[in-house]
Formats: C-alpha cells, sequence, structure tokens
C-alpha cells in the first residue's frame, strides 16, 4: 500500500526534513510513526499523501508513483486517502453534516447516498446527535471526531493521521486510537503519527522512529518493513 | 471509494452538483449582500454608459432612415446654354441611373409661386422672373454614391448649372453614425475590458476567503472544475443582477433623455421622439452582463486557483 525508497525532502535550501527514509507499509496494516516534534512526521505523511513531491527517492501509494504522477491525476489519487489533522481543520460556516459530507460532494454522490454514509461515518463516532450543530461548539475531542468521520466517510484504501491526540487527554486519545484500530480491523490501511510513544506502544503495532529527518529506530511487525 | 456510477445515476448526480454549487454561491451573496451589491452595481453603471449611446446611435438612424427615401437631384439650369439643355435632355433619356426626371419651366414655377402668396401683386415689382428653369432628377437608387456619382455626371453635362441633391445631410448623418459606431465600440471594449478585471477581482478575493474550504477540498480529491465552479455561478449571478440594473439605469437615463431631446431636435425643425429601448436592447445588455460575470469569474478563479498543488 506503501512503498518509500530512500526518500528525501528538502524545502529550499534548508536543512533536509527528511533523509533516506525507506517503508513499508502493506495493505491492511496499521503502522505508526513517532518522534519529537519537528523529526519530519508531518512531512512523511504530506508526502505520502501527495501534498508534498519528494526531492528524491521513490514513493508509491495504493499502485501510483507519487514522483511520477502528474498533476490532473492528483485529485483522483488523493480521493482514495483519507486525512486527518491534529487541529482537525473543520469548517465553520457549515454545520457538522456538511463538513463530513464534503469528500462525496467531491466524489459527486446523490443525495439519498450522501445522507446514508454521512450518518454512517457520525455513528461511527458516537456524534450522531450533533449533525445539525455548528463544530464551534463542540468540544476540541468531539471536533477531532468529526474530522475523523469526515476522512473515513467515503471508505478510502489509506488513512492518515497526523498527531490526531495531539490536543487531547489521555482518556480520549486511547478512545481515538481504538476508533482507528476498528477502521483498520475492517481492512482500512492506517498509518498514524504520535509524539506520544507510551500510547503508541500500548497498541502493539509497528512502528517508526525518526529523529531529525533520519529513521532511528523500527520496531517491526505485522505488514510492514 | 467509487460512488454509485450507474449510467442513470451520473447525470442527476452532476445537475445536483451545479444545484449545490449555485444555491451555495447564492448563499453566501445573501450572506454578506453589500459586497455582492457593490459588484452588481459597479458592473450595471458600466454596461448602461454603453447601451445608452447604443440607444441614441439607433434611434439617430431611425431617425435617417426616415429621410433616406426618395433623394432627388435638382439642376438650376441658370444661364445654361440652349445646346447644353438639348445635351443634358439626351443625357436624362440614357442614363440608367435616372429613374425619371421633371421639367419645371421658370414661367411655370413663378406661376405656381404667385398662386400661393397671399397679395401676388408683389411678383409685378419685379423686372424679370428670378426664378430658374429646373430639372427635378429622381434616381433609381437611393445609395449614396450612386446619386453622387449621378449628380457628378449631370453636373458635367449641364456645365453652368447649379446641381443639388438633398442626400447630402443623409449622407453626413450616416457618416456620423458610423463614427459614433466606432466611438460605441471601442468604449464599449475598454469598459468591459475594466469591468471584467474588477470582476475577477471580486472572484480572487471571495476564493481567498475560501481557502480553508479549497484546502480541505483540494486534500479530498477536489479538481479544480469542481472548486471553481461555486465562482462560476456567483460570476452568473452578479452578470444577471448588473445586466437588469444596467437596463434599469439604461431605462430611466433614455426616460430623462426624452424631453431635452425632442426640444432640441424641434430647434432644428425635426419631427423627432426619442424611442425607449427595445426588447433586442435589453436582453444583449443581459446577455452581455452574464458573460462578463462569467468570464471574469473564469479569469478570477483561473488566477486564484492555478498556484496551490
Amino acid at each position: 500500500m506503501i512503498y518509500l525508497q530512500r526518500v528525501t525532502k528538502r524545502f529550499g535550501s534548508a536543512a533536509e526534513a527528511l533523509s533516506n527514509v525507506s517503508l513499508r507499509v502493506d495493505p491492511g496494516a496499521m503502522a505508526f510513526i513517532t518522534g519529537p516534534s519537528g523529526a519530519g512526521k508531518s512531512t512523511l505523511l504530506r508526502l505520502i499523501a501527495g501534498l508534498e513531491r519528494p526531492t528524491r527517492g521513490r514513493i508509491r501509494v495504493n499502485g501510483h508513483d507519487l514522483d511520477r504522477l502528474s498533476n490532473r491525476a492528483i485529485p483522483g489519487f488523493r480521493r482514495s486517502i483519507g486525512l486527518v489533522f491534529q487541529d482537525h481543520r473543520l469548517l465553520f460556516d457549515r454545520p457538522v453534516f456538511d463538513n463530513v459530507a464534503l469528500p462525496l460532494e467531491i466524489l459527486a454522490y446523490r443525495r439519498p447516498e450522501m445522507r446514508k454514509r454521512v450518518r454512517a461515518a457520525l455513528d461511527k463516532v458516537g456524534l450522531l446527535h450533533k449533525e445539525t450543530v455548528n463544530p464551534r461548539t463542540l468540544s476540541a475531542g468531539e471536533q477531532q471526531r468529526v474530522g475523523i468521520a469526515r476522512a473515513i466517510v467515503h471508505r478510502p484504501v489509506l488513512l492518515l493521521a497526523d498527531e490526531p491526540t495531539g490536543n487531547l487527554d489521555p482518556a480520549l486519545s486511547r478512545e481515538i486510537l481504538q476508533l482507528f484500530d476498528d477502521f483498520n480491523r475492517v481492512g482500512m490501511t492506517a498509518l498514524i503519527a504520535s509524539h506520544d510513544l507510551g500510547l503508541v506502544e500500548r497498541m502493539g503495532k509497528p512502528v517508526l522512529h525518526l529523529e531529525n529527518g533520519r529513521v532511528e529506530a523500527r520496531v517491526a511487525g505485522e505488514g510492514t518493513a | 471509494m467509487k460512488p454509485a456510477r450507474r449510467l442513470l445515476d451520473v447525470v442527476p448526480a452532476w445537475l445536483e452538483a451545479h444545484r449545490d454549487a449555485g444555491r451555495r454561491s447564492l448563499q453566501r451573496r445573501l450572506q454578506a449582500p453589500v459586497l455582492s451589491l457593490i459588484s452588481i452595481a459597479v458592473l450595471g453603471f458600466i454596461l448602461a454608459l454603453p447601451a445608452y449611446l447604443w440607444v441614441l446611435l439607433d434611434n439617430a438612424r431611425a431617425l435617417s432612415a426616415h429621410v433616406d427615401h426618395d433623394p432627388r437631384i435638382a439642376l438650376y439650369l441658370d444661364g445654361v446654354e440652349a445646346d447644353t439643355v438639348a445635351e443634358l435632355e439626351r443625357h436624362l433619356e440614357t442614363d440608367a441611373r435616372v429613374e425619371r426626371w421633371t421639367w419645371i419651366d421658370a414661367d411655370d414655377a413663378l406661376a405656381n409661386y404667385r398662386e400661393g402668396m397671399s397679395d401676388p401683386g408683389l411678383l409685378d415689382w419685379l423686372d424679370e422672373n428670378p426664378l430658374p428653369d429646373v430639372v427635378d432628377v429622381v434616381p433609381v437608387t437611393a445609395d449614396p454614391e450612386t446619386v453622387a456619382a449621378l449628380r457628378e455626371a449631370l453636373a458635367a453635362t449641364a456645365s453652368g448649372a447649379t446641381v443639388v441633391s438633398d442626400d447630402e445631410w443623409v449622407r453626413q448623418l450616416n457618416s456620423l453614425h458610423q463614427l459614433g459606431l466606432r466611438i460605441l465600440a471601442v468604449v464599449g471594449a475598454l469598459l468591459g475590458l475594466g469591468a471584467l478585471l474588477i470582476l475577477a477581482l471580486a472572484t480572487a478575493s471571495e476564493l481567498r476567503e475560501r481557502r480553508e474550504e479549497i484546502a480541505i477540498s483540494r486534500i479530498s480529491g477536489a479538481t479544480h472544475r469542481f472548486l471553481r465552479r461555486p465562482s462560476l455561478y456567483g460570476g452568473l449571478i452578479t452578470g444577471l443582477g448588473g445586466g437588469v440594473f444596467a437596463g434599469i439605469l439604461l431605462l430611466i437615463g433614455i426616460g430623462l433623455s426624452r424631453a431635452p431631446l425632442e426640444q432640441a431636435a424641434a430647434a432644428f425643425d425635426l419631427e423627432f421622439a426619442l424611442a425607449f429601448p427595445g426588447a433586442d436592447h435589453l436582453l444583449t445588455l443581459l446577455l452581455t452582463g452574464l458573460l462578463l460575470g462569467w468570464l471574469g469569474a473564469r479569469l478570477g478563479s483561473g488566477h486564484a486557483l492555478r498556484d496551490a498543488p
């Protein structure tokens, strides 16, 4: 599903944000990226999501060679991915339902099917009763769950999450990671970046540890290398 | 990942997507009515000026068409030799450009004149008939160039005669009309370009306000086409509003110009009523507004969306 070969990313003339990172995540696997802030976790996820292009190296995601993907092909590629952000990035000019429906609108779903899927996704994260409220009125944990519902509503094959528990207390964090585990169990490949080492270790999944843009350690596990 | 792509679903889904984009665009405008009304007003003012010129020109052309028919050439044969007159008669008989001609004898003309006078005795004070013999020529066509050529040919034959054609001022009016059309085209093009840039700027700033939505949509795989769709509908809404507003301004402007223009025409002994703009004028105004709105939005959104990944 994800295959990186000696990938380097440099922004302008600054130091390399990522140096020679190689990684493999098989379809259906779940893995974590850890490291302190500034280690390159976000950059790695952005490269995998096709939001940045590598300076050197090869990236293959869901059958697409991202280093060679044309601009025209990018939207199609991104539709197969769900992305969760630390700061949720919800749109406060519309209710929860419309936030979650956005990927389906882009995919030109028809209304009845859209309603069904949005409600299913909100039900999954336990916020079905909040579909008509403005996300601004929700707590941080609820906002994050709306963000997750939006990331999975179109049933992507790959779920990428950048510090999804960054602003949450430990109990809420465990809840969120449990959600990702549930999605993974039904076949969604998941790659999650987190600086919370203790939490990640308890999940018992493969881990790639980054420091200063380099791979410092790996905890091997099922479906990764 | 694939939506239900049954053929029967594609068209309704597309229609729904357009309806949603249009509705959302309208909602955004209703939420910030002042800014959208300013855009509409700017477009309306810009469209109204060339439209006003256009209606005036059409009125002027109607005026010239009114007097356009039946141009005549008059030859005043004052002091022309008898030989020349005979030659002129042969010319009039043979020239294909002559429809018909009439000889108005100087004595007949004076008698005619006398009948029309309240005190015919006044004419007896004259030593001799001051009126010349006149040949009144009706050309086969009203085409100004043919008439001018015929006039020159007749003047060459009847040397010494004064040759006058009454199509001169129609020709002048026509050339003024051509000039007016040219000015209208230049003014219209310049104002249209200005409107286009203003609308493009408005669209770009609206897209800046939507940038978080656009960023999220891009991450979710939105295409340029999808992202700019609401802007294009916005442009059409502004264009429609601007066209309607310009139409109202035009009707008011023509209404206010009627009395002074008719007075001015009366001072030149012309009977002239300024016609209100017709359905063709108003429809063209509306379509021009829609076209400018759409083009401006396309220009602005193309520029604003191009840079992002």
